[in-house]
């Protein structure tokens, strides 16, 4: 286990500028996640802390070496790979154990390494079979197999589950979270997908256009995007967002007015969020032309326009309203967040 | 392949086929069967497909003209020499080409295809007086070193490199991470991986080199070193007229490894190629 530290960490390839200079630090044994839209450079940056790409500028330190120039196998890394990256020439065992074999180790430690990492994998069954003769699963757990076996100071996960089906991602995001409590290793792991980073990190750094947008706990962020950005891209439905001005105690949008929240200041052009869970169905709000809906069973999603906005609300209750017919709603007034217009950085 | 296909259709076809067959296939059957008739049978019209007379001699006459035990080992030490040597200098250059990044990477290997271009009998002169320079005419050197580092390499290094461009990037990134550096990534990923890109390169290597006419007809100069190709021109009779027989005798058996070779490898050659997108 060893804390990562990046200290502005800048990759260019010729003119065009990939990151931007990012600052994180990794503490010893913390799960972080690098979340943010296809091309916002997380990938990247997981390769340059990997040794598979060059820093342009900037430092990668692991524990306390500066690793710039280091090859891969000297920083004491595993990466596990989107596509499992297993040798297809090799049974699972000597994939599991082929770093370890050209690090030197005797058979003997190799094949205790392997039995170790394959019992906590649920591999010990599997150990004889080629990569081809295992599902997609399997072929996952043996490529965390290969990264545990050799005991290192980080495990580096690039989109690990994106090429499994729905319902055996959530098995293996519980699988990777599990391995992580037990082995305590230093993870850094990189998705698009939102709801693995909230469900997976101990924090999350967001990630856009090659810039760090906000560093924080999954439920920080969620509760306190510090910006339009983060607040558009974490939460799933996503937090609807009305552009307007504050007036006094007031927000006028375009077609309607929404309340604010007491004590507030500031003035003039801004944006306004509330998530769709924060909306409240009661008689004396403001009245919504539903346009779906959508009933999930626990909860029912109703998609309306509100003035001249399409909004999106996530009741409780369920809603009866059939498409064209107008629900009265209340945003919750200690959810409400404001973002200046201009910069989109949040303002209560 | 799909077999969607109604009866009649698929007799058709299967009929069509047999009948392209022929111009394949008859030139074989009649070497063979022509290699075991008297010689005043072999132009006998209408021709036979099936030998009147049997005369197996012909092949004990291939062996007392000829030191043709001698002519046989030497083309297949020489093939299998040669084989081995593009495998080699074609899956290096190949992943190299693929694989390294290196300034003018793909100018360097349009050069390279380039050799393609140029038909052997214009180099075979300038080669000559290379070898001669060198001492090595009426050695197999030559016959050694132009393949390995001619034109079937260029084509052999072609293959490979389409093979390697293949290779997904992340296994060589993984073991990067497991601790190799670039010649064991080669060694141990890469390489066991292009088996069958590999297999096509031996094949027709091996297939070239046996078949190889032209350099050994300017480099050889005694029956002692000739190569079977070479070899099969020698069965004349006193006034320079081919011994038709015992030709066909002599080629048959030359034509041996070659029909092994495709009947062993048919699969991987096939395999080998699909890899390469050169296929059809």
């Amino acid at each position: 286990m060893a804390p990562v530290s990046l200290h502005s960490v800048r990759k260019a390839y010729g003119e065009v500028q990939i990151l931007h200079g990012i600052d994180v630090d990794i503490a010893d044994g913390e799960f972080i996640v690098l979340v943010g839209p296809s091309g916002c450079g997380k990938s990247t940056l997981l390769r340059m802390i990997a040794g598979l790409e060059t820093i342009t500028k900037g430092d990668i330190r692991i524990g306390d070496r500066v690793v710039n120039d280091l090859e891969p196998k000297d920083r004491d890394i595993a990466m596990v790979f989107q596509n499992y990256a297993l040798y297809p020439h090799m049974t699972v065992a000597t994939n599991m154990g082929f770093s370890l074999e050209h690090r030197g180790a005797s058979k003997a430690e190799i094949a205790e390494r392997v039995k170790w990492a394959a019992d906590i994998l649920d591999l010990s069954h599997l150990l004889d079979r080629y990569p081809r003769q295992l599902s997609g699963g399997q072929r996952q757990r043996v490529a965390m197999g290969r990264a545990i076996v050799r005991n290192p100071q980080v495990f580096l996960f690039d989109e690990p589950l994106s090429n499994l089906d729905a319902k055996l991602r959530v098995v293996m995001r519980g699988e990777i979270k599990g391995l992580h409590q037990r082995l305590g290793v230093t993870t850094v792991y990189v998705t698009h997908d939102q709801i693995e980073a909230m469900t997976m990190a101990d924090r999350i750094v967001v990630m856009n256009a090659g810039k760090v947008e906000q560093i924080g706990g999954p439920l920080e962020l969620y509760d306190r995007p510090a910006n339009l950005f983060v607040a558009g891209f974490i939460g799933s439905p996503a937090m609807n967002i009305l552009g307007g001005t504050i007036e006094g105690a007031q927000f006028k949008a375009a077609g309607v007015t929404l309340p604010l929240p007491a004590g507030l200041t500031t003035s003039g052009a801004a944006s306004y969020g509330i998530r769709p869970e924060h909306f409240q169905l009661s008689p004396v709000g403001l009245p919504a032309v539903v346009s779906l809906v959508e009933p999930m069973g626990s909860e029912t999603q109703v998609t309306m326009t509100l003035g001249e906005h399409v909004v999106t609300g996530v009741f409780r209750e369920r809603v009866a309203a059939r498409p064209g017919e107008t629900i009265h709603i209340l945003p919750d007034l200690t959810a409400v967040h404001l973002f200046d217009a201009k910069t989109g950085q949040r303002i209560n | 392949m799909r077999t969607d296909l109604s009866p009649r259709l698929r007799v058709a076809l299967y009929g069509l086929m047999c009948v392209l067959l022929i111009p394949f296939v008859f030139p074989t059957w009649w070497m063979i069967t022509s290699s075991v008739k008297p010689i005043s049978d072999i132009f006998a019209f209408p021709p036979d497909l099936w030998p009147r007379r049997f005369d197996f001699s012909t092949y004990q006459r291939v062996f007392e003209l000829q030191p043709f035990a001698r002519q046989y080992w030497n083309s297949a030490y020489i093939a299998a020499i040669v084989t081995a040597g593009t495998m080699v200098v074609s899956s290096m250059a190949g992943y190299a080409f693929a694989r390294i990044k290196f300034p003018f990477s793909n100018a360097i290997f349009m050069v390279v295809l380039l050799g393609l271009l140029i038909p052997s009998e214009v180099t075979i002169v300038p080669l000559f007086q290379m070898f001669l320079g060198w001492g090595m005419i009426n050695t197999h050197w030559p016959l050694i070193l132009v393949p390995i580092f001619g034109a079937p390499s260029v084509f052999a290094t072609f293959v490979m490199r389409q093979f390697f461009i293949a290779l997904p990037g992340e296994l060589e990134e993984a073991a990067r991470v497991d601790g190799l550096g670039r010649f064991k990534i080669f060694w141990t990923i890469a390489l066991p991986l292009a088996k069958p890109a590999l297999g096509a390169v031996a094949i027709f290597t091996f297939l070239h080199s046996w078949n190889l006419y032209l350099e050994p007809i300017v480099f050889l100069s005694s029956t002692q070193m000739f190569t079977l190709p070479q070899a099969l021109t020698q069965f004349t009779d006193a006034y320079g007229g081919a011994m038709w027989n015992i030709q066909l005798a002599a080629a048959t058996m030359t034509a041996i490894p070659v029909l092994l070779v495709f009947i062993v490898a048919q699969k991987q050659f096939v395999e080998g190629l699909a890899h390469t997108g050169l296929k059809g």
